[in-house]
């Protein structure tokens, strides 16, 4: 599903280069949920934004789904990030003004799906994540793990085959990070790809497979499982 | 889309009616110079129409008309010769003249100071007067010389408080004359303005009798059906000012209506001008209020507008979000404004003797007007969002 070669990400700090990502290839294939972990400023955040078609890489290719999105720009990659990859965030990100329910009907506006199917989506959504009783919450009245529920409802909206998590238990405390890690799991049994960033080495054995990444580099490939 | 602009004006209320005041005041403003435009031109229309449509024609003595007020002693008047000459034209039906002055009206030890007009003899079908009680002086009372007058509702309740003042008897320079009826005029007119409005009318016959040392400062010339009353005027005048040996000693009234319609010109123009400043200031400061409020809320909204974009949202749909937003707020302004003006307008017009006519074409206009300054103002924010990168709007954790 993902093919990424010699991926080099190289910003110009001060005059000089700065290579965030040097070099990577990545293969993950369909129905695989990969872990990536490596120390802070590693690069793991402008990977996953490459592979997220938020940012495109300075030299190197990324086919997904066989498509060459590292030649694609606007409008095109926005329909990609539409349709095809859901994304999950340390940090939740749901608009505070808007209840759980239309947090999740975001991406299916963006979609241009009808208001009364993209209700009963939305709905449906919040009970795959256990969230029915809190649909008309506000975020700021929902505890964090209740909000990364709704942010995976979120993500799943136009039904992604991509999932993409940047260390979405971060935030959280290890038991409710725990019932996150399970969600993901359970979406991954029913066939989901995920990748995820995680500093946490137990929430990393919940994967497949761990991609370290140090430097801007992969470092030794390792099978877990 | 709509709602959810409405949502995020809705966010912070009392910025966003500040950024609307702008455009507020300036809508409103527009809306107050159309009416009072407008109401302005009806009103110069009114007067020349009313005029044109009399067959009557008003000659008077130029100093009267001139700007500044008249030496008594140098004013023109005219004299019996002067009523002969005009009375031999072809065309001239009739003709009678008016005395004006001003004078002690007396009742019962009570004395005020009015505005004495001694009018011809058909004076009730000229000046449209609406008789509270009593009646209006008639051609025989006129012809008779009889001592008779007839009072203005102010001054009447003056004299008189609640009594009827009909059948009692006042004291006019010294002489009695009989009240016989109060009444009032409905002519739209200047001088009452400055004048005041208490006034005794009596058959001018009798007031050049009480006083004969005023001039007759009006001659009014009734003109036979079909007659060509400008080019009649015309020689009129003509052969009036050729028997008082000046080039120009008299003029027919429409050459004062003139100024009257100049000087009504003037007032619209002037206020015209000065809402017109006030709309312009306060339309750019309202513009680039609207714009400021927009590039902070831009600002304020970096990681909003990131996650939209992560989410699937192309630059044209974060374009359109702010502009909605932009256009929304002055819209919302400009609806404001226009009812503020139009209840401006209907104030004006009852308070003051301008007429001001509110149009639906201006509210439409001036709607559409705020509209486009919330495209034109919110062009550059929302431009400055939709270029935005999503990483470094996400950055923002
Ligand atoms: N726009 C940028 N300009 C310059 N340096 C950047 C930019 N974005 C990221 N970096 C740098 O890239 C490195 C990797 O960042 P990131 O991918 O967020 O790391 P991680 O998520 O592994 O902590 C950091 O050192 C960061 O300072
Ligand atoms: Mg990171």
């Amino acid at each position: 599903m993902i093919v990424l070669r010699h991926v080099w990400k190289t910003y110009t700090v001060g005059g000089e280069p700065l290579h965030v990502l040097r070099d990577v290839t990545l293969d993950v294939a369909a129905g695989e949920f990969v872990a990536i972990m490596g120390p802070s400023g590693s690069g793991k955040s402008t990977l996953m934004h490459i592979l997220g078609c938020l940012d495109v890489p300075t030299r190197g290719t990324y086919h997904l789904d066989n498509q060459p999105v590292h030649e694609w720009h606007g409008r095109a990659l926005a329909h990609v990030r539409n349709r095809d990859i859901g994304f999950v965030f340390q940090h939740f990100h749901l608009l505070p003004r808007m209840t759980a329910l239309r947090n999740v009907e975001l991406p299916m506006i963006y979609a241009g799906r009808p208001r009364a199917e993209r209700r009963r989506q939305a709905r449906q959504l919040l009970a795959q994540v256990g969230m029915e009783e809190r649909a008309h919450h506000y975020p700021n009245q929902l505890s964090g793990g209740q909000r990364q529920r709704v942010a995976i409802a979120r993500a799943l909206a136009n039904g992604p085959r991509l999932l993409l998590a940047d260390e979405p238990t971060g935030a959280l405390d290890s038991a409710t990070g725990r019932g996150i890690l399970e969600l993901f799991r359970q979406l991954n049994q029913q066939g989901m790809t995920i990748v995820m960033i995680t500093h946490d080495p137990s929430v990393a054995a919940a994967a497949h497979r761990i991609v370290h990444l140090v430097d801007g580099r992969v470092a030794d490939p390792e099978r877990v499982d | 889309m709509l709602a959810a602009a409405w949502l995020s004006l809705t966010a912070n209320v009392l910025r966003s009616l500040l950024t609307m005041l702008g455009i507020f005041i300036g809508v409103a403003s527009i809306i107050a110079i159309v009416a009072i435009g407008q109401g302005g031109t009806t009103a110069v229309v009114n007067v020349i129409e009313s005029h044109a449509a009399q067959q009557t024609i008003e000659i008077l003595p130029k100093e009267l008309v001139e700007p500044g007020l008249p030496q008594p002693g140098q004013v023109l008047s005219f004299t019996e010769d002067d009523l002969q000459l005009v009375r031999q034209f072809d065309g001239v039906a009739d003709v009678s003249y008016s005395v004006n002055g001003q004078g002690d009206v007396g009742y019962r030890g009570k004395t005020i100071n009015a505005n004495i007009e001694g009018g011809p003899s058909d004076l009730n079908e000229l000046a449209n007067f609406t008789v509270v009680q009593g009646h209006m002086y008639t051609s025989a009372d006129w012809l008779a010389h009889r001592r008779l007058a007839v009072l203005s509702t102010s001054l009447a309740h003056k004299l008189f408080g609640n009594q009827s003042p009909v059948g009692q008897v006042i004291q006019v320079g010294g002489q009695p004359l009989q009240v016989v009826g109060v009444a009032v005029s409905n002519q739209f007119n200047f001088m009452s303005m400055f004048l005041g409005a208490d006034t005794i009318y009596l058959p001018a016959t009798t007031c050049t009798d009480l006083f004969p040392w005023w001039n007759i400062s009006e001659m009014d010339v009734t003109i036979q059906p079909g007659t060509d009353k400008a080019a009649l005027s015309k020689r009129l005048v003509t052969a009036l000012n050729l028997h008082a040996h000046q080039a120009d000693a008299f003029i027919d009234s429409s050459g004062f209506l003139l100024g009257l319609e100049k000087t009504i010109g003037t007032i619209t123009t002037i206020l015209t001008a000065v809402i017109g400043a006030v709309a312009g200031i306060a339309l750019v400061v309202g513009g680039v209020g609207v714009m400021n409020m927009m590039l902070v809320s831009v600002s304020e909204r970096t990681e909003e507008i990131g996650l939209r974009m992560s989410l699937g949202a192309t630059q044209s749909d974060i374009l359109l979000q702010f502009l909605c937003e932009s256009v929304m707020i002055t819209g919302c302004g400009g609806l404001l404004g226009i009812a503020f003006g139009v209840v401006a307008s209907i104030l004006v017009h009852a308070l003051t003797p301008l007429p001001s006519v509110v149009s639906w074409q201006a509210a439409v206009i001036g709607f559409l007007f705020s509209m486009a300054m919330g495209v034109v103002c919110g062009l550059y924010p929302a431009y400055k969002a939709s270029k935005l990168h999503p990483i470094d709007a996400l950055r923002y954790e």
